[in-house]
């Protein structure tokens, strides 16, 4: 195995390359607080906590169409990352990053379900991939600007939503540098076809936190093909509830027949219901009762369909209707 | 009051008609980098290097 005499002498003394990583750290702090970034990545973290773009200049500035002043933010980020690694190629940008055959993502910005981030989409293997059959809908928005290159994209909406399936709109476009789009992700998503070259893009993107699925449906006849949880969270606290069901945690009965009935999907409500009924038939059950009995609960017939069905199993449970009442 | 209530047994509870996959699961075949409106989730990854000596 061949190592160059360079990484051959960090072996035995790294200090070097610590010292390039702090420079490093120092310089994109450093860029962070600059002029030409000022107040990027402060807004950021406003609009990762919910604000809205247009009320945060130094961001939506970065997007508007016209008279975008993301391109010279970007030239001079790579600018000053680039001058740095020629003098220090040894040294890594202490960004997130990501490559592939396809492209490339680097992460400017990131917090909580948002992140401003650079994307390279490289056109050659794209011509290699098959096309997509379906379109994924994943609610949140998305906002890009095109920095360089050109592409043949679809802009997918789903105009209808119906049992089962969907109406699906299919606009084809072409987009190239210069160009500033947003997307509602519920309703929205763009699909690129094909790249000349590269597409460079700026993209700033940031997730619904409210429980809301992300959905695909099939291109050509718009059927409902699956659905996930739109955010970690739901995942995460689903998770949790299994957890605390298989360790048998009846003291948390509570808490989970609480997320039964709060704001949140309906699949992590279900869960918690049922873990809850498992782990304290009392608590779990008016739990369900409650849910049954709320008809503008979209749990509600399920969780009356349950409650008959747990009747007709174990006529007891009919003491606890009876000292809800 | 107390009542002699019975354990319910999970497996008896049913789903809904719609499952719900976990986060980040929907992750189609054509799907490449950038090239939908997926927002990015990169996660840390450490490699460590194994440099044996003597090579």
């Amino acid at each position: 195995m061949h190592i160059s005499p360079e990484l051959q002498a960090l072996r035995s003394n790294d200090a070097p390359q610590r010292h390039t990583q702090s420079e490093l750290l120092d310089l994109l702090r450093g860029w962070f607080g600059g002029q030409i970034a000022t107040g990027v990545e402060s807004q950021f973290q406003r609009f990762a906590q919910g604000e809205a773009l247009t009320e945060l200049p130094a961001l939506s500035q970065l997007f508007a169409p016209g008279q975008s002043h993301g391109s010279a933010l970007v030239d001079d980020f790579t600018g000053c990352m680039l001058a740095f690694l020629r003098a220090q190629p040894l040294g890594m940008v202490p960004l997130r990053h990501r490559v592939d055959d396809f492209g490339a993502a680097l992460v400017l910005c990131r917090s909580g379900g948002s992140a401003l981030a650079l994307h390279v989409a490289e056109g050659p293997a794209l011509m290699r991939r098959p096309a997509p059959l379906s379109v994924t809908f994943t609610p949140g928005e998305t906002h890009e600007l095109v920095l360089a290159g050109a592409a043949k994209t679809s802009l997918v909406t789903l105009d209808q939503d119906l049992p089962g399936r969907a109406e699906l709109g299919i606009r084809q476009e072409c987009i190239a540098a210069g160009d500033v789009m947003s997307r509602d992700g519920a309703r929205e998503c763009q699909i690129v076809q094909s790249v000349s070259g590269a597409l460079v893009s700026l993209k700033l993107q940031r997730r619904n936190q409210d429980g809301a699925l992300t959905r695909e449906f099939a291109l050509d006849d718009g059927k409902f093909l699956r659905q996930a949880a739109g955010s970690p969270r739901e995942t995460r606290l689903e998770l949790a509830a299994a957890l605390l069901g298989r360790m048998g945690r009846s003291d948390a009965a509570p808490l989970l027949a609480a997320i039964a009935q709060e704001e949140a999907s309906q699949s992590l409500r279900w869960q918690a219901l049922r873990e809850c009924l498992g782990l304290e038939t009392s608590t779990g059950f008016s739990a369900l009762c409650t849910i049954a009995e709320d008809a503008a609960d979209p749990l509600s017939g399920p969780a009356g369909a349950l409650r008959a069905q747990l009747l007709e199993t174990y006529p007891v449970l009919q003491g606890i209707t009876e000292c809800r009442v | 009051m107390h009542m002699n209530l019975p354990k319910i047994d999970l497996s008896a509870l049913p789903d809904l008609d719609t499952l719900t996959s976990a986060f980040g699961s929907i992750m189609h075949t054509g799907r490449v980098g950038g090239s939908d409106d997926t927002i990015i989730e990169i996660m840390v990854v450490i490699y460590e290097i194994i440099i044996q000596s003597g090579t």
